[in-house]
């Protein structure tokens, strides 16, 4: 973990006699928690007496937690913009240490909505980073720190090489063929499984929250609609995941459900994958589900029990039943007869049918030929199809407000109390 | 670049003209040294040497000498042993220029580095500095540096053959590569040349024709109005033929960049262990079977998830019935493994220890945790008893 759970105060800190004044007395300092129940703590109005600006010229005055902000906030420079938006600034920087060690840092704004404390999708991001970081195929939180005005900087690594939707839109410049497409999904599908097997629903699993490494590898980012698993009876919010990728049991108003949620959206991105534009483009709720019904099958009572019985379950009265593997065939034959099956599996109606992350991972396909790409061999571009390059992309990419894709969906709401969670890394 | 036979063969012929040092030169082309016979008694007469001492003698001497094996130098103080096989005739008239070309050959095929295999142009530089020193011992050193000399080469050469040989195969491909290209560019010159040729005649022809139409617009009594505008379309024709030529040409320019790079690619491939040199490109080692799971594995260590299913818990029942758990796709298995997982995640972990640990060595929580439980002597596995 890039950021280890538990703060390790050096020997001259401790020493201090002087009475430590409260560790969450700011909030965002509280950060470096991320024992997953520090959500409450973080919504408490933020500022200490003594402002940012004071404390940085009278350093012996700082308590414990605003030195170990300060010295982490040196730990890395501040570069140009990469990108604006209203809900964070995304800037270049590096290490102060090295300067060839290139970094993200997505500065969040002050929203007005929440004058009282942090805006939730800071809050999901912060903390479900902290606990997968690590993995090679979700991006890394290298740090946390304050700076003036309460902002909360989220240092990311850097990934110059844009998104997979840069490279899924450029029908012209990017050519790829199955075994990138096997490449990718493996390393999409790891993420997933690594998320799921941390108990973390990503919610927004989509192109262009998939950024590329300058090695080629894919990580998935924004964990702004991220929580982890509910409680049996505690409700989720339906209104997540950016609508295209929305499963069935969403656009329904389930409100308990699982990692299955993801997988569609997997499945979505796989689709979109071979055929080079979205899947279901649905302008609104209602049109998604009629997409549904036409592309994949109506959920009737048959395929998927209890279906009538969701909130939202509106389907028009034509039933289209569900399409075998052999209708897919036509479409999205590119990736073999096996990656259709997969693909199939992913798109199963019905939740508890639909595969898991683990055992898409098992599937036969990532054994048949082609063998997917090496990373460094992928298909890459620099720049996207209206000049933006990829860089300016990764600036847009972090800092759009997650779960967006054009319209504004209210954020999601804050959930409900988030179980306990200890993380141990590796310890597993 | 560290110099190639050929261009080796220019140089030493400009030098033939500066006198030999101690070896017997050819001056008088007349007479053999050995049997004394002179060419106006044979007019074919051809001088051989011999690179171990380069004395020359006639071809008749070196027949009646050494027809019959191995035999001595017939000149005076030399005591080498020739054999009939090693004569050839010389190729400069100058024996010492024959001798230092000869050498530079053997050395430039061991020492056969390329500017690319090394880090720097300083290291290059070096290199050929090592080079070149070691050839002036070779060519003119005393008795004493030359033997020294002589035994480096030879052990460098033992040492890295199979370096020597990969180096030597690479530059072979790159000559190729590099004929490859003069005939291409050649060709496309010719193209140019055809095409240019092509265009002038265009133009005159244009020319004409404007010319024409201006003449017969003279006659229908327009002449101002119709010339100007013949003129205009003229050269805005040919403006636009250059800016063809000029495409043309950016075009040709960026294949040959391409060229060029594949050629440097293909250069690159085997290096010695001379200071500055880059790291060795080793072909990948052979990949093994894909792993979807990218060699991760979250089975727990502690406890074994009864399979899918046989897990309860009397505080689930009534949620396992409702109707809305079900049709969402709620996962109680999830929930399940999740408890495990929280119930066992704390077990292990000793945080005096790991914050001795932690704080000194920068371990990761994982590490720690997992040294921890090694202290603890925690049972490595616990069975979960399925309730």
């Amino acid at each position: 973990m890039a950021v280890s759970p538990l703060v390790y105060p050096t020997e001259s800190l401790q020493s201090t006699s002087r009475p430590v004044s409260s560790p969450l007395k700011r909030g965002t300092s509280a950060v470096p928690s991320s024992n997953g129940n520090g959500t409450p703590h973080l919504h408490r109005p933020g500022g200490g007496p003594g402002g940012h600006q004071h404390e940085s010229q009278l350093p012996l005055t700082l308590d414990l937690v605003e030195q170990m902000n300060e010295e982490e906030k040196k730990k890395y420079v501040k570069g140009r913009k990469l990108g604006e938006g209203t809900y964070a600034n995304v800037y270049l920087g590096h290490s102060r240490s090295d300067p060839s060690v290139l970094v993200a840092i997505k500065k969040i704004k002050v929203q007005k909505e929440y004058t009282d404390g942090l805006a939730p999708d800071a809050v999901r991001e912060l903390k479900h980073l902290q606990e997968l970081g690590g993995h090679p195929n979700i991006i890394n939180l290298l740090s946390v720190f304050s700076s003036k005005d309460q902002n909360l900087n989220l240092v990311l690594e850097y990934l110059p090489l844009g998104d997979l939707e840069m490279l899924i839109r450029d029908t012209e410049n990017v050519r790829y063929g199955a075994a990138d497409i096997k490449s990718w999904m493996g390393m999409l599908t790891r993420a997933v499984w690594f998320c799921h097997d941390n108990y973390v629903l990503h919610r927004d699993i989509k192109p262009n929250n998939l950024l590329i490494a300058a090695d080629g590898e894919v990580k998935l980012a924004d964990f702004g609609l991220a929580r982890s698993f509910a409680q049996p009876g505690a409700k989720m919010t339906a209104n997540v995941i950016t609508r295209w990728y929305r499963p069935p049991e969403l656009l329904f108003g389930a409100r308990h459900y699982s990692g299955a949620v993801d997988i569609w959206s997997v499945g979505l991105v796989f689709a979109e994958l071979i055929i080079r534009s979205p899947f279901l483009p649905g302008g609104s709720e209602l049109e998604m589900i009629q997409m549904i019904c036409r592309q994949i099958g109506t959920p009737t009572e048959d395929n998927w029990p209890g279906v009538t019985q969701l909130k939202d379950y509106t389907v028009s009265n034509t039933i289209q039943p569900v399409w075998g593997k052999e209708a897919y065939m036509s479409r999205f034959g590119a990736v073999g007869s096996e990656g259709v099956d997969l693909l199939v599996k992913t798109l199963a109606l019905d939740p508890k049918k639909r595969i898991t992350a683990r055992e898409m991972l098992e599937h036969r396909w990532w054994r048949t030929d082609p063998k997917p790409t090496r990373k460094e061999d992928l298909p890459r571009k620099t720049t996207s199809k209206d000049g933006q390059t990829a860089e300016e992309k990764m600036g847009a990419d972090l800092k759009r407000r997650p779960g967006l894709d054009d319209d504004n969906n209210p954020p999601a709401s804050r959930g409900t109390k988030v179980a306990r969670k200890l993380d141990f890394g590796a310890a597993k | 670049m560290p110099p190639k036979s050929s261009s080796f063969g220019a140089g030493a012929r400009a030098g033939t003209s500066s006198s030999g040092g101690g070896l017997p030169a050819l001056s008088s082309d007349d007479m053999c040294p050995v049997c004394k016979t002179i060419r106006y008694l044979n007019k074919d007469m051809e001088f051989l040497i011999h690179p171990d001492c380069y004395h020359s003698m006639c071809s008749n001497c070196v027949n009646r000498l050494f027809n019959d094996g191995p035999n001595q130098c017939p000149y005076a103080g030399c005591h080498k042993t020739l054999r009939r096989k090693g004569f050839r005739a010389p190729f400069f008239g100058d024996l010492s220029v024959e001798r230092e070309v000869d050498i530079r050959r053997r050395v430039a095929a061991v020492f056969n580095q390329v500017e690319d295999d090394f880090e720097t142009l300083l290291d290059y530089n070096n290199y050929l500095q090592m080079v070149e020193d070691l050839t002036f011992e070779l060519v003119h050193g005393t008795d004493q540096k030359r033997q020294q000399a002589e035994a480096q080469l030879q052990a460098w050469e033992a040492e890295h053959k199979a370096d020597i040989e990969r180096n030597r195969r690479a530059g072979r491909e790159a000559d190729d590569l590099q004929r490859r290209r003069i005939a291409a560019e050649r060709d496309a010159a010719r193209q140019r040349r055809i095409e240019a040729i092509k265009e002038a005649e265009e133009e005159k022809r244009e020319r004409v024709r404007s010319r024409e139409a201006e003449l017969d617009s003279m006659q229908t009594g327009e002449a101002g109005g119709g010339g100007g505008g013949g003129q205009r379309v003229q050269l805005k024709r040919r403006g636009q033929v250059n800016k063809n030529t000029a495409d043309a040409a950016a075009n040709m320019i960026q294949d040959k960049n391409a060229a060029a790079a594949a050629g440097a690619d293909g250069l690159g491939v085997g290096r010695l262990s001379i200071r500055g040199l880059k790291e060795k490109k080793r072909p990948p080692p052979p990949e093994g079977p894909y792993d979807p799971f990218g060699g991760l594995d979250f089975i727990p260590s502690r406890y074994t998830l009864e399979p899918k299913g046989t897990l309860n818990h009397p505080a689930l029942d009534h949620w396992r019935l409702d109707q809305g758990h079900i049709t969402g796709g709620y996962s109680f298995d999830e929930y399940i493994s999740r408890a495990m997982f929280d119930a066992f995640a704390g077990l292990g972990v000793f945080i005096e220890d790991e914050k001795e640990l932690g704080g000194q060595t920068g371990l990761s929580a994982g590490q720690v945790a997992t040294i921890g439980g090694g202290i603890g002597a925690v049972g490595d596995k616990m069975e979960l008893d399925a309730s």
